[in-house]
């Protein structure tokens, strides 16, 4: 998304408007019910959504200069969780969480729907940073 | 199964292009919108005049009164939905037998869903309408502390009504393999852990969505009183409703998240096979501590700031200062400490140690007294005053009056002796339908038509509101009075049907009285309907209010800061347009 950005660099937003808090909201309430009701493509839409929100929501208010790096670090945040969760079912060796995408235990799918969030999300992070850096927004 | 999930992940993805695109639209608007440095919240906006129109204006404001008046909308249609599911509960109790709803099943999903929905989803919103409208507004703020997050608080709730709601939803969807949530809104395990229906899941996520938001909106307002305060505002001269969201939202800070906790915990048990709250290994009671640890705090949440806005209002129809400013706020801070110290007031039965209930329900006495401080001042405040009675004083008084049987009755139940005899009866149900309904709703009824001018820029009609007032506390006389006089009966809460032997009570008196209890909750509904009726007409089609001071406050030296703020809007809006910043049509600078 492009960001103005006013003369000592911060980013500027809007008088009285964002579109970001209904996503945050949305992206929060879909991404829980996903994961506790183990429907894992609200899961992980909903968590891509979060993050997304969260580091446009950060952008605009001032916090960051561009959404890339917190987007980034959110989803370095879901891939360590989703693997956390996984690691309780299977234990931390690589062999066994191998093994384990096999498999059918809805606590470790709830795991790797959490990791393909962060996934899907570092690669957003990816994309957009690129592409700001070839000009195509600012 | 895998269809379905490549089908839902297929309408994911269509609604993450749709986010992008309606993201992008926005950073369009943006092109030509006024701009503000980001980092400074909004106040620092030389032109504010600008705001999309239509659906997109009300998805994307983050202005705090746009939001207050969100949240009374949202408010309202939740009203409507537990008023309605408590309409057809006591339809079903006019007869002993199961005569109307089909299955105790409706039954208890219908009375769930009304306690939560009244709680969660009227009792605290309509609330933060207030104070998101008018708490910016009385202290001298431009805005909330941080706008945003204010929108996320917001938009945080209508998910969790439809989670909440949702086991209705999706009876009907699923052929009845998902119910409405079927645990009461205490949701005591081990019922609400073995419950094995999805709808308690999905109801509990909504509540836990319920919980951030309250918790965001706290963290919000304490900022805002602390950072955001005119010069000229101080502690000192702070008015009593800002006083009020202060302490309740320092009680959100420590109490909602503890109930976050607590729902997790049960979500855990539910769906992963935890056993923090089973009978074998954990501990039911264990929920109830940790329940009532928020949920009497949870009380006085919902009940200081209509204390609040009475406090605020009722001077003002006296055409006298507060009596006591000092000590009404005192009260409510005191009672505000109190209240994390006598949970166990609702435990008083399950077999938990003696010595535990007997200092329990010392301090439960002792909140009476900070209680009578207030309800003392409120009196003095009226005595020897020029009294009006206007819409809102009406409703404030009845709320003093209200007050009195609700908390007399609370305190009978604060003694253990009493608590044995009386739990579980229609008499507790009586109580706190007496401070529910007749405080807090009142405290709101009072509010929106005091401040009504100053949202709408119109006037309501003033004979119609005088109905909905007399209609509400005779409604509410009848109907909680019966209930009072069914606890000494014996008449256990909670039950669809009451064919029970006459030996243990006498079903004639119980069924006459379930039956005045009926009558009384349609004369209330009845006046509800007048209520939203008035507000929707005035709002259409009321008289233009043209002067700054519609309730004559100047007179007595109770003008206050809001409707300075209210002058300042009709000298600087056109002719042609007067409704105000709240209609969209027009909207002024706050500067």
């Amino acid at each position: 998304m492009s960001q103005r950005e006013s003369e000592t660099g911060e980013t500027a937003g809007t008088g009285k408007l964002s579109s970001w808090p209904l996503f945050v909201a949305l992206g929060l309430a879909v991404g829980e019910v996903g994961v506790v009701m183990a429907v894992y493509p609200l899961a992980i839409g909903g968590l891509v959504l979060f993050a997304g929100s969260v580091a446009g929501i950060l952008t605009e208010s001032g916090y960051a200069e561009r959404p890339w790096r917190a987007l980034t670090a959110l989803s370095g945040l879901f891939v360590l969780l989703g693997l956390v969760v996984v690691w309780t079912q299977t234990g931390t060796e690589l062999s066994t969480v191998q093994s384990a995408l096999a498999s059918t235990d809805t606590v470790v799918l709830r795991g790797f729907s959490i990791t393909g969030a962060g996934v899907v999300s570092f690669a957003a992070g990816l994309a957009g940073s690129s592409i700001t850096e070839t000009g195509r927004a600012a | 199964m895998a269809g379905e999930q490549l089908a839902l992940t297929v309408l994911m993805g269509v609604f993450l292009v749709g986010v992008v695109s309606l993201v992008s639209r926005m950073e369009n608007l943006r092109a030509y919108a006024p701009l503000t440095s980001g980092d400074a919240g909004y106040g620092d906006s030389a032109a504010t005049g600008h705001k999309p129109s239509g659906l997109l204006r009300w998805l994307t404001t983050v202005d705090h009164k746009d939001i207050g008046i969100l949240y009374g909308v949202y408010a309202t249609v939740a009203f409507v939905w537990g008023g309605l599911a408590v309409m057809l509960m006591r339809v079903e109790l006019t007869t002993p037998a199961l005569d109307v709803l089909g299955s105790t099943g409706v039954y208890n999903g219908l009375l769930t869903s009304h306690g939560i929905t009244m709680l969660f989803l009227f009792g605290t919103p309509i609330i933060a309408a207030f104070s998101n409208y008018f708490i910016p507004l009385l202290i001298g703020a431009d805005d909330m502390a941080f706008p945003r997050i204010n929108g996320i608080a917001f938009w945080l709730l209508p998910p969790a009504a439809l989670l909440i709601w949702a086991g209705f939803f999706l009876d009907p969807l699923t052929g009845g393999t998902v119910e409405a949530a079927q645990t009461s809104w205490v949701m005591y395990a081990p019922l609400s852990a073995e419950q094995a229906n999805q709808g308690v899941d999905l109801m509990l996520l909504g509540l836990h969505l319920s919980g951030i938001s309250a918790t965001l909106g706290a963290i919000n307002f304490i900022v805002t009183i602390f950072t955001e305060r005119s010069p000229d505002v101080n502690w000192a001269n702070l008015d009593i409703f800002s006083w009020t969201i202060l302490t309740q939202s320092a009680l959100i800070l420590f109490a909602f998240p503890l109930l976050g906790s607590a729902i997790i915990m049960l979500l855990l048990d539910r769906n992963f096979q935890t056993a923090f709250f089973a009978v074998n290994g954990g501990s039911p009671i264990l929920w109830q501590h940790l329940f009532w640890f928020f949920g009497h705090p949870e009380v006085y949440i919902l009940v200081l700031p209509p204390m609040g806005l009475v406090s605020w209002i009722l001077p003002k129809f006296s055409g006298r200062k507060l009596f006591g400013y000092k000590f009404v706020i005192y009260s409510t801070l005191a009672i505000g400490v109190l209240s994390f110290g006598v949970w166990a007031h609702h435990m008083f039965s399950t077999g938990i140690d003696p010595r535990i209930r007997a200092s329990f329900m010392a301090v439960s006495l002792a909140i009476a007294i900070p209680s009578a401080v207030k309800t003392f001042n409120w009196i003095a405040t009226m005595w020897n005053g020029n009294i009006r009675l206007t819409a809102p004083m009406l409703f404030c008084i009845g709320f003093v009056a209200n007050f009195v049987i609700g908390g007399i009755t609370g305190v009978f139940l604060a003694a253990i002796p009493i608590d044995l005899v009386l739990h579980d009866t229609y008499y507790v149900v009586g109580h706190f339908h007496w401070i529910v309904m007749g405080m807090i709703a009142f405290a709101a009824f009072g509010a929106i038509y005091y401040w009504f001018p100053i949202v709408t820029g119109k006037m309501y009609q003033k004979r119609l509101a005088k109905m909905h007032f007399w209609l509400s506390e005779i409604g509410v006389v009848i109907t909680f009075f019966a209930m009072l006089l069914l606890g000494y009966l014996g008449m256990p809460r909670r039950y669809a049907t009451y064919e029970f032997n006459g030996l243990i009570a006498p079903l004639s008196q119980v069924t006459t009285l379930h039956q005045v209890a009926t009558l009384g909750a349609f004369i209330i509904l009845f006046a509800q309907i007048i209520w939203v009726f008035n507000l929707v007409q005035s709002y259409l089609e009321g008289p233009v209010v043209e002067t700054e001071d519609p309730w004559d406050l100047k007179e007595t030296g109770q003008y206050s800061r809001e409707f300075e703020w209210f002058a300042e809007q009709l000298d600087s809006t056109d002719d042609d347009a007067p409704a105000l910043a709240a209609d969209g049509r027009g909207e002024p600078s706050d500067d």
